[in-house]
């Protein structure tokens, strides 16, 4: 599997653990970000809806984890994004980083997923159901007269 | 040569203008970003928020000139700030 990847696939951590199998790396740093259920207008998030300029998103991706690489001297580094609708408690982001040594392979990690948020052409949308409003109550009937 | 610039919209600016794409008529003589995104502006009053914030990316490159000149065939890609993560 690449170490970068943009795919409406879901994201696992396993996967991702062993493409930074590095026998000269004994810190092994990976982040997963997931999609929180936040409030928004009264009603909760339930899913968020990903896109990306795709192109542009790769090219971006690739140059932050070389950068990483070069920056923190990295044995190697992964970063894979969901595109799509994720759903609350999935995994939207993976960023991994294999160092020779843990503190670089924090601080590896730590630059790349705040790079990624910053430069990478790739947005989310908030998606909740629409607020509920409590059903009405019946009031007193009018205008019926007997007879 | 007259003929159209093509404008990708993502995000907010699609949802500023109801559709993802857009192939803008131009003349001859091409057109600048900026007169482009002003008159992108006229027709979609919401689009001028978003495109004070936004980048642009043009035929492939970011951009950081709104003098850049644009001829037939061009496209423009249309960046709202980012929210990946």
């Amino acid at each position: 599997m690449p170490r970068i990847r943009l795919t409406h696939g879901r994201l696992e951590i396993a996967p991702a653990y062993a493409e930074l199998d590095d026998p000269a790396c004994g810190g092994v740093v990976l982040f997963a970000g997931r999609v929180r259920p936040d409030r928004q207008a009264g009603s909760r998030v339930v899913r968020l809806d990903y896109e990306a300029d795709r192109k542009l998103a790769l090219r971006s991706l690739e140059e932050i984890a070389a950068s990483g690489r070069r920056r923190f001297g990295l044995g190697k580094a992964l970063l894979w994004h969901r595109t799509g609708p994720v759903r609350v408690g999935e995994v939207s982001v993976i960023v991994g980083a294999a160092a020779p040594h843990r503190a670089q392979a924090f601080r590896g990690a730590r630059w790349m997923i705040d790079r990624l948020k910053s430069q990478t052409p790739i947005w989310k949308t908030e998606r909740a159901p629409p607020e509920r409003r409590p059903p009405r109550r019946p009031g007193p009937r009018r205008g019926r007269s007997a007879g | 040569m007259a003929g159209t610039v093509r404008i990708v919209l993502f995000a907010t600016a699609r949802e500023a203008v109801g559709r993802g794409r857009l192939d803008e008529a131009i003349g001859p003589s091409g057109i600048e970003l900026a007169a482009l995104l002003e008159r992108l502006g006229t027709e979609y009053p919401r689009l001028r928020r978003v495109v004070a914030v936004s980048r642009f990316v043009v035929n492939g490159a970011y951009t950081t000139s709104r003098d850049v000149h644009l001829k037939a065939g061009d496209e423009v890609a249309v960046h709202p700030p980012y929210s990946g993560g």
